[in-house]
């Protein structure tokens, strides 16, 4: 009789932890999908970044996203605010360059926006490379803005970061979006001045101030 | 012999008591909540007016009309899509019992998916109704499902088949009306409501529309608005004002190859402007703990302020967690905002309205201590 009862207390405990296996599901977010940890504030390189000391730049723009996020729209609106009013190609090649003078860099990754795009983030790599150099070849000024902050960090927006500050003159970004200093210590080893600011409110006036 | 029949007895008793506090309980969730209309609301009507095969279903609902004095443009405000996002309900809500239409037309659909409201998700612990103490006293909402409840839909197929894209999804999303858009005719019934918000749209010539969700803190697109191609001006030109209103909002365009939802499907077959809102909501998420009507409110969570420190979440979160005041008031201020940049791009048909609280009202400038429903309470009536 004991036997028999400890049996079927055994089944009830089995059958009690099957159904809170079931309850778990398959949503559960895997760790490796979610933004990076912040590591540090300062510069990996240790080296000093400054702030833009005067204007550098000049009309013609041509403004273009590097990573398809909608970004692109919110510098179309900053730009056109600021009274400096570019020519917007979320898909720019090189041959759009024309006689723009000064490249500007939407940088944020959006998985929606490829999808929206219909191409996948080493296409979008790629496409940004290319243009870079032909704009760095022709001598245009090339501006990095990272308006994001903390949202466009991540696996997919951190593949269109480097890529953006290594030929650029000039960066702009939200300071939530480099609480590990990646951008720091990318402009740092770039030699190029950076402006951080508090949020993407701010970026306006900065931007003004980088043009003739 | 006789003990046996009293045995039999007291457990059919025994029986019959749950089969009838929980039946009872089972009719009483279908009840729609009462909603108190504010001065406002000029007419009533309900989505079976633009779909006739819907009357009499749960798949109907109200849509509350706000016209102005002075013509101008038309506005739709989808609330209650995903029936366990109480932040797009009760900010619809407050819309019907708050605003106060100057120009143009408004109109609100608290429950656009009503069947939603009659059930909620098994297993998941979810409270069936929530409190907030208003101007009238306390009243319930309901919290519900993500989805049309089975009993009016049934059975799910394997596969869902999106009827306008061939698009395969998992066969429970055939009752998500945000995966049914732009809805069929002779379709299921929850095909049958979105082709319902859909003629609304054409009959009414609707410009602008708003869908207002909630999602779990760990999922990526949260306080978020994603805007389809046709209204990325409006959304960028209002994002800005957010922005600079300090509410820290992303933007995201619509994928062209996700389909069934509001901000592909309603601007690619109608002529409105569609934009979708998202706010993070701790009681439909994965990595909550306890469930209750106060986290629902509240937003108060130590799994999540753990989760945050581990840098598992697409928001900031800590101790005070997000409070339904802070998730209603970023709607309702997104809702004012782009409307403004709408009405700016087209001043022929410009929608202007009053009465409702904003961020700072709702949210900013409130007694910590009446966050968590008290605060919002005091705009419902």
């Amino acid at each position: 009789m004991m036997k028999k009862k400890l049996a079927a207390l055994g089944l009830a405990l089995m059958l009690t932890v099957s159904l809170a296996a079931c309850g778990g599901g398959s949503s559960a977010p895997a760790s490796s999908a979610a933004p990076a940890a912040p590591a540090a504030s300062e510069p990996a390189g240790g080296g000093e970044v400054k702030g833009l000391e005067g204007p550098i730049a000049e009309s013609p723009i041509l403004l273009t996203s590097v990573g398809q996020s909608a970004d692109v729209e919110m510098v179309k609106v900053m730009m056109d605010k600021g009274g400096l009013s570019p020519e917007t190609n979320s898909l720019a090649t090189e041959a759009d360059l024309g006689d723009s003078k000064t490249l500007v860099l939407a940088i944020g990754g959006s998985s929606k926006g490829l999808g929206a795009a219909g191409i996948d983030a080493n296409q979008e790599l790629d496409r940004v490379n290319k243009l870079i150099a032909a704009a760095d070849e022709k001598g245009l000024t090339i501006i990095a803005l990272h308006i994001g902050g903390e949202a466009r960090r991540g696996d997919l927006s951190d593949k269109f970061v480097a890529p953006s500050f290594e030929k650029a003159d000039y960066a702009i970004v939200v300071a939530d979006g480099n609480k590990d200093g990646l951008m720091s210590d990318l402009a740092s080893k770039a030699g190029i001045p950076m402006d951080e600011v508090a949020t993407m409110a701010d970026v306006v006036e900065p931007l003004k101030a980088a043009f003739k | 012999m006789n003990k046996q029949i009293i045995t039999a007895s007291v457990c059919l008793l025994a029986a019959l008591s749950v089969a009838g506090i929980t039946g009872k309980n089972f009719m009483e969730v279908k009840k729609p909540d009462e909603l108190r209309p504010g001065p406002g609301v000029t007419q009533t009507k309900m989505l079976s007016d633009y779909f006739p095969d819907i009357a009499g279903t749960n798949a109907d609902s109200t849509v509350y009309v706000m016209e102005g004095e002075q013509p101008g443009g038309k506005m739709l405000v989808l609330g209650g899509t995903h029936a366990n996002e109480p932040s797009g309900y009760l900010a619809a809500i407050t819309f019907v019992e708050s605003g106060k239409v100057e120009q143009g037309t408004v109109f609100v659909i608290p429950r656009t998916c009503n069947s939603g409201f009659t059930h909620n998700d098994p297993q998941e612990g979810s409270p069936q109704y929530y409190t907030i103490q208003t101007k009238g006293g306390p009243r319930q909402f309901r919290y519900g499902s993500r989805a049309a409840n089975p009993l009016d839909q049934w059975p799910d197929p394997d596969v869902y088949v999106h009827a306008a894209s061939g698009q395969r999804l998992s066969g429970s999303e055939t009752r998500n009306i945000n995966r049914t858009y732009p809805g069929r005719p002779d379709g299921t019934l929850t095909e049958k409501a979105s082709y319902a918000v859909r003629q609304l749209i054409d009959t009414e010539g609707v410009n602008l529309t708003f869908d207002l969700h909630e999602a779990s803190p760990e999922y990526p697109v949260i306080n978020a608005t994603v805007a389809h191609e046709t209204a990325m001006s409006i959304a960028s030109n209002g994002m800005f004002e957010l922005q600079m209103a300090g509410i820290a909002m992303s933007l995201e365009p619509s994928p062209t190859n996700l389909h069934g939802l509001t901000h592909r499907e309603l601007g690619d077959y109608t002529d409105t402007l569609p934009l979708l809102m998202e706010t993070a909501n701790a009681s439909q998420g994965r990595l909550r703990g306890k469930t209750n009507a106060d986290l629902v409110l509240t937003g108060k969570d130590k799994c999540y302020v753990k989760a945050q420190k581990l840098g598992f979440l697409y928001v900031p979160y800590d101790e005070t967690g997000h409070p339904i005041e802070e998730r209603v008031g970023r709607h309702l201020q997104g809702i004012y905002e782009y409307s403004k940049a709408y009405s700016a791009q087209y001043p022929e048909s410009p929608i202007v309205y009053n009465g409702l609280p904003s961020y700072q009202e709702l949210f900013l400038d409130a007694d910590p201590s009446e966050l968590g429903g008290t605060q919002l309470g005091k705009y419902l009536n």
